[in-house]
């Protein structure tokens, strides 16, 4: 057993890269993330779990990184916004939220491009009420949230089209 | 926001788990951290070391037998049951309520075990596991103990779980022949905050022979009602019995009001909650829908 501590060294994978890591026991993911590894793309709303602005996946699993600690991670594959565009290309998620202006100012578009990305691996064809349901741990203040879910059923549109 | 100064380790195994927090008065178990981790930024609690029991295979498996019981893990997320087959088979609506806990991030990470330990009474899995009859096997280093659902909450944040013992996992009987299970929350918001919950699980062929109703929301912990079970028993199988034996809920019920309800209109609602969780379990059952 691990002797209990308050630095821990941990492994993970990042965006598809190996890492290695001191980090300490308090610390929470959302500001490993960002203050640590530099990824400003990981946003910190609330705090306090309410907001979904700090949502990641983590070994495939979307999940509020201002809720975990970072000593967690360990062993763990972590995605980040930075990594769902692939070689400079945005992801159809990300590209439809573009043509569909799924956003206003931006603050929680990356947590809504990470759930509506976990959202679509698991259920490529989603309803509507399955995207509202599956978007409700974000929220939005600007939008109304019409256009975000606009977004998604265009890139689940796209989805089919590209697989077909 | 930065935590106290606090330790953390992550055993491999329940003993060592047991072991580590043994080793501390001010160590508590860390399992999907969705209440804990804002408990620890509130700075309600003060904790010196978070022993991480979430990846401990021995509190991470869903089994069940032929029967149709189930035996499911204390670190088992909202998620997980939400999509198991056996959950979904064995115990359907535990599986869709678990799939109704706030939002998939909340569902990915917290647990039946948090949910049943923090006791909150606002909590969705209580009430539901003191209907379907549960038992909760507490783990010390001196072995295993077997807790009834019913007899587990003590109060707001208080269990049978004490010092030194872990949730280890939740058994769930099968339903018996000719009973259906049901299940409703009156809440702020969908799938948030409940203002009043009820399960309730009825048995009968055209006429209820046993009934289990368990208000929750309405006091520190969930709460089977008696008058309204007696009222049941003998009854036809009807949403005309539903409602009339939500009537007994009355005086004796005695809701802690807040800022999403008074404890008249949570009493008003633990009514409406309960005939319609009785109305879901006759139609589950298989009885009168009408």
């Amino acid at each position: 057993m691990a002797e209990p501590d308050v630095v821990h060294s941990i492994e993970f994978t990042l965006n598809g890269e190996r890492h290695e890591a001191t980090v300490s026991s308090r610390q929470l993911l959302v500001f490993f993330i960002r203050d640590v590894l530099g990824l400003k793309g990981t946003h910190i709303g609330c705090d306090t779990g309410s907001c979904g602005a700090c949502s990641v996946i983590v070994d495939g699993k979307l999940i509020k990184s201002c809720m975990m600690l970072a000593p967690q991670a360990d062993g763990t594959e972590i995605e980040t916004v930075e990594g769902i565009a692939q070689n400079g290309e945005l992801s159809v998620v990300q590209r439809a939220f573009h043509e569909e202006h799924g956003l206003q100012c931006g603050y929680c578009t990356p947590g809504l491009v990470m759930a509506a990305t976990f959202l679509l691996r698991r259920n490529p064809d989603p309803t509507e009420e399955e995207i509202r349901r599956a978007i409700r741990g974000n929220i939005c203040r600007c939008t109304g949230y019409v256009n975000i879910i606009n977004s998604i059923q265009r890139a689940a549109g796209a989805d089919s089209r590209e697989a077909a | 926001m930065l935590l106290e100064k606090v330790a953390y380790a992550r055993p491999d195994t329940v003993a060592g788990a047991l072991q580590a927090l043994a080793s501390s008065d001010g160590a508590a178990p860390l399992a999907g951290g969705q209440s804990l981790v804002n408990v620890l930024k509130h700075r309600v609690a003060s904790l010196d070391l978070l022993v991480d029991i979430s990846r401990l295979d021995e509190l991470r498996g869903v089994s069940s037998g032929a029967d149709g019981s189930l035996e499911i893990g204390a670190c088992v997320t909202y998620d997980e049951l939400d999509h198991s087959e056996q959950v979904r088979s064995a115990q359907p609506l535990l599986a869709d309520v678990a799939g109704h806990i706030e939002d998939q991030q909340i569902r990915d990470r917290g647990t039946i075990g948090g949910n049943c330990c923090l006791s909150d009474p606002t909590n969705n899995l209580p009430p539901l596991l003191v209907a379907l009859g549960a038992t909760m096997v507490v783990q010390s280093a001196a072995g295993q103990r077997d807790v009834a659902a019913e007899d587990f909450f003590h109060g707001y944040f208080s269990t049978a779980v004490g010092e030194g013992e872990l949730l280890r996992c939740v058994r769930i009987p099968p339903l018996s022949a000719g009973s259906g299970a049901g299940y409703s929350t009156i809440a702020v918001g969908a799938d948030s905050k409940a203002i009043a919950r009820a399960a309730a699980v009825v048995r009968g062929n055209g006429t209820i022979d046993d009934a289990r109703v368990v208000l929750a929301c309405v006091a520190p912990i969930p709460t089977r009602h008696a008058g309204m079970e007696s009222a049941l028993r003998g009854a036809s199988m009807s949403a005309e019995s539903a409602r009339t034996a939500a009537h007994e809920i009355g005086a004796e019920t005695q809701p802690f009001g807040d800022a999403h309800g008074s404890a008249d209109y949570r009493r008003e609602m633990a009514r409406v909650v309960a005939e319609r969780a009785v109305m879901q379990a006759i139609a589950d059952g298989g009885g009168d829908r009408g």
